[in-house]
């Protein structure tokens, strides 16, 4: 326990002396915050979207059983092949296997946060696989040896220069660190690896259940090679990502590209019903479809925490949290950070103690709530969390005694009274220029960075009574 | 491995039932719709947002008209040159954009017929400089093409060569997505794969500082050809 | 009207003068005005911090205090946000409490909201001549959607010039006991909106919630740049007298 709460204050210390990285996560959480403000604008009443996008998302997972059993149904029909995993240690074993019976030595991957998630680079590399992230982000972050700092814009936090410096060692030259030289690099370093890729592994957006398609959004171009070029392909989803029909699917891709980047649609989007049909001349010939369950059924069968499953990751949570704006995203220490990430965390990965910081990352502002496209009352599950995480008994003693003592004395007000007229007594010896100043923690917690007024030598309550006995009295209303 | 039929039986559980539920009903859907005057107003909202994603686009009538366009963005390029093989393209274009290259005397590889090899087809691709498709729709509100694969297009043919040209007709373009999306469901199953493009490849994940042409096609161009027009 | 004050726990220890001035406010306004014994706090800081049942055995002590109010008004969106937003959830299993916390919700306002929403006075003749700034608490904001009533009363202040604040939809940190929870996080956040603040070239800053108020101020007294900061209500109070 208080292992964890070093490590997690060491993080948070680390960001927050990361000048850099504060500045970088302003600047990008702004930026996508005022696209989505203005994309949102075309759609006539934005609320009205939200409304529809929760009420599709709402719906699938209230109905996850038969979605999910008609999809499975779909892919096998399409000719694909289904794996469905427990955990991440199944999911993970399933991708392996794939690989070795396909002798697979080199493996391109598009973004997939599940496979984050399930850790599965560090598990293909560890058995001498090849395995290349794609996308920009995902790539500098892999080369980094990092874990993504924002759900849509990974290696936010690194400065060009230090882009430049991790290309360095594999263009064996030295790069200017102007935006198109790095870009260019990375077209050519990674052309040789599309167009040799033995597996292709990619994320999903969004399943449609009633065709067996796999949508994937991506703005290079490279959710597209990974899933044109190998001659098979391997997509990995957490098993709520669906909808019923493209019906469904105009509401949320609406939702999705605007809430995400501000865009109106990304520059790719594209409908996968793979593999590909037996003349055509490209496209996979295998694929095969890995849903992963960790925990997500736990949550299903929770009726406080189910809404946390209506996430369409586009991570506007992100970019309206005053939290995440300070720290950005490793502070968090989870593959998913920001609001959403504090939400779902703890639910996926049941571990009080490494994660239970996670529902205090908020100051319960209400902005994540305000800003998520399908209305997850994100603030509230954060709250909810932490009476889940007080009931488990995983707080701490000297909190739950601070907590009896407010409900001994807030329930009755004249203890309370009391209290005070002693708090105005007992507070002298930090009064300095009338306010208090240092005291012991978590007292001490406030007034480094703050003054705090004094306790009033009179309390309201207290005030308000003087005055009403004068009233009586005197007769006359002394408040006028 | 958890069996499919355990895997579901235990969501139904979860969900408080013993086996799944029968088809949901559909939620119902009310947002407002985007709606556009016509044809000519669609066209012209299509090319706005097109070329504000930094895309190239024009309106033709014509081969003539055609010609000049192809001209004018492409002549500086060795397109004439068939050793080179620059041009890639579908088996089947638009008759306005078969003549045109035809007038020209720029060769077209037909991707599909290129090579037996499926490798061979995306080395080919990869090193051409211009890759030429139709499109099945246009979506006038995002700027988007789309186009669905089968054995006479090629999904690398918009995504390998470092530039892509687009021929749609007018009448194929649609105000917004869900009229698309109601298309394809028409069309029952879908083809293996549905590409909607939205301008060229872009990223922002360094700095966020926007970078054209990381993965796919640097410069993307739309001609419109003006056919029988809708409404 | 007959009007029970709330005097929430941080005015009442604090900042005893806001709750005095409402009251003077409002009897000012012809209402009878009372506030009722027993009543100490929303529950909001125990709730907050996952503590449920402590928060419910105090949220309990609240609704009783004002059982026989006809009108209950306090100055603060966070402590009637509590009320609205979640003592629905802290009761739901207590269905005698739960059409209790109905009835106060029902009968529950914020200040600005009351006298703008409610009484239709949004004018009140006060004068006060500073440049001001206004910090819209989340609370208000997000849980009660009070947007235009504080706004509306600024307005209506004779020589009061409103300046705008950059990036107000931010949390200032206070966050309850996210200050001292998280006390480096939370920090950094009213840094920056003291940055804003600091920015916006007002002289004066306003808000209706004194958590709020007394976070960014103390903050900034910190820093040795302190900017005299008000709640709307003892602006109107002071205004009013001149």
């Amino acid at each position: 326990m208080t292992m964890y709460k070093e490590i997690v204050e060491k993080r948070v210390d680390k960001a927050l002396a990361d000048d850099f990285l504060r500045k970088a996560t302003r600047r990008a959480t702004d930026r996508l915050r005022l696209g989505k403000f203005k994309a949102a604008q075309d759609l006539g009443d934005w609320e009205d979207w939200r409304l529809a996008g929760e009420a599709i998302r709402t719906q699938v997972v209230a109905n996850l059983d038969f979605y999910l059993k008609q999809l499975i149904e779909q892919v096998e029909k399409n000719g694909g092949h289904v794996h469905l995993a427990k955990t991440p240690v199944e999911a993970v074993d399933i991708v392996r296997k794939l690989v070795h019976e396909h002798d697979a030595k080199n493996v391109i991957k598009s973004k997939s946060m599940v496979s984050e998630e399930i850790h599965l680079n560090s598990a293909l590399e560890s058995e001498g696989v090849s395995v290349i992230e794609t996308d920009l982000g995902e790539y500098i972050i892999q080369v980094a040896g990092e874990p993504p700092s924002h759900i849509i814009v990974p290696a936010m936090h690194k400065t060009r220069q230090q882009v430049a410096d991790l290309f360095e060692p594999i263009a064996g030259h030295t790069l200017s660190s102007d935006t198109p030289t790095l870009t260019k690099f990375v077209r050519q370093e990674m052309r040789e690896k599309f167009l040799h890729g033995d597996i292709g592994i990619t994320g999903c957006n969004f399943a449609v259940a009633n065709t067996g398609s796999i949508v994937m959004v991506t703005n290079e171009g490279n959710g597209r090679m990974v899933s044109t070029l190998p001659r098979v392909q391997i997509t990995l989803m957490g098993m709520e990502r669906i909808v019923p029909s493209f019906r469904e699917l105009d509401v949320l891709l609406n939702l999705l590209g605007r809430s995400a980047t501000g865009q109106r649609l990304s520059s790719y989007t594209t409908i996968l019903t793979p593999p590909k049909h037996s003349s055509d001349s490209d496209g996979p010939e295998e694929f095969h479809l890995v849903i992963l369950d960790h925990n997500r059924s736990e949550i299903l069968g929770d009726t406080t925490f189910r809404r946390a499953l209506n996430c369409i990751r586009c991570g506007a949570c992100f970019n309206v949290c005053p939290v995440y704006r300070q720290i950005g995203g490793h502070a968090y220490g989870s593959v998913y950070a920001g609001p959403i990430g504090s939400v779902i965390t703890p639910l996926l990965e049941k571990d009080w103690d490494k994660w239970g910081h996670l529902p205090y990352f908020s100051t319960l502002c209400g902005a994540c709530t305000e800003g998520c496209p399908v209305r997850i009352p994100l603030h509230d599950l954060l709250v909810k969390l932490r009476a889940r995480k007080t009931l488990s008994g995983h707080t701490p003693q000297i909190e739950k005694r601070i907590f009896q003592g407010y409900r001994y004395m807030f329930t009755h007000e004249k203890r309370l009274r009391q209290a005070l007229r002693m708090g105005a007594h007992l507070q002298r010896p930090f009064v300095k220029h009338e306010r208090i100043v240092g005291g012991p923690p978590p007292l001490s917690n406030w007034t480094k960075s703050r003054t705090l007024p004094m306790v009033a030598s009179k309390s309201f309550m207290q005030m308000w009574s003087e005055l009403k006995l004068s009233e009586k009295s005197s007769n006359s209303d002394p408040i006028q | 491995m958890t069996t499919p039929s355990d895997f579901i039986s235990q969501l139904a559980t979860k969900l408080g039932r013993s086996t799944p539920s029968q088809t949901p009903d559909p939620v119902p859907i009310h947002v407002p719709e985007y709606r556009l005057s016509g044809p000519e107003e669609r066209a012209t909202v299509f090319l706005h947002n097109w070329q504000a994603l930094g895309g190239k686009g024009a309106i033709v009538k014509s081969t003539d008209e055609t010609v000049q366009c192809l001209k004018e963005w492409f002549g500086e390029l060795p397109l004439d040159r068939p050793a080179q093989q620059a041009i890639v393209a579908w088996d089947l274009l638009p008759t306005i954009a078969e003549s045109a290259f035809t007038t020209l005397n720029w060769p077209l590889v037909r991707y599909p017929q290129s090579a037996l090899d499926t490798r061979e087809r995306y080395a080919i691709a990869a090193q051409a400089e211009l890759g030429v498709t139709g499109a099945d729709w246009g979506i006038a509100l995002s700027g988007t093409v789309v186009m669905n694969s089968n054995p006479q297009r090629g999904r690398a043919v918009s995504l390998l060569p470092p530039r892509h040209l687009t021929f749609i007709e007018t009448s194929k373009l649609q105000d917004n997505l869900f009229e698309v999306l109601e298309a394809i469901s028409a069309t029952g199953s879908p083809p293996a794969a549905i590409e909607l493009i939205t301008g060229p490849s872009r990223t922002s994940d360094i700095e966020m500082d926007l970078s054209i042409g990381v993965h796919g096609p640097v410069e993307v161009c739309v001609l419109l050809i003006e056919d029988e027009l809708k409404d | 009207m007959k009007v029970s004050l709330f005097a929430t726990c941080l005015t009442n220890a604090f900042y005893p003068e806001v709750d005095l001035t409402m009251a003077k406010i409002l009897k000012y306004l012809g209402h009878t005005v009372d506030v009722p014994e027993g009543q100490a706090c929303c529950g909001q800081i125990a709730f907050n911090s996952g503590y449920i049942s402590d928060a419910r055995e105090v949220a309990r002590t609240l609704i009783d205090s004002f059982e026989h109010s006809e009108i209950v008004v306090g100055p603060s969106g966070s402590c009637i946000g509590m009320i609205h937003h979640y003592y629905p959830f802290l009761f739901e299993n207590d269905p005698v409490y739960l059409a209790k916390a109905h009835d106060l919700i029902g009968k529950s306002y914020e200040f600005t909201q009351f006298l703008v929403d409610i009484l239709k006075q949004p004018d009140l003749g006060a004068k006060y001549s500073a440049k001001a700034t206004y910090h819209p608490s989340c609370h208000a904001t997000r849980f009660l959607e009070i947007v235009e009533p504080p706004l509306k009363l600024l307005e209506h202040v004779k020589g009061l010039e409103l300046l705008p604040l950059p990036e107000a939809q931010l949390c200032c940190g206070f966050g309850g006991t996210f200050s001292v929870k998280i006390p480096k996080i939370s920090e950094a956040m009213v840094a920056e909106k003291a940055e804003h603040v600091l920015a916006s070239g007002a002289d004066l800053l306003l808000g209706l919630d004194m958590g709020c108020l007394m976070n960014i101020s103390g903050y900034l007294e910190k820093i040795n740049k302190p900017v005299k900061t008000m709640h709307i209500i003892q602006l109107l109070g002071e205004g009013m007298q001149g």
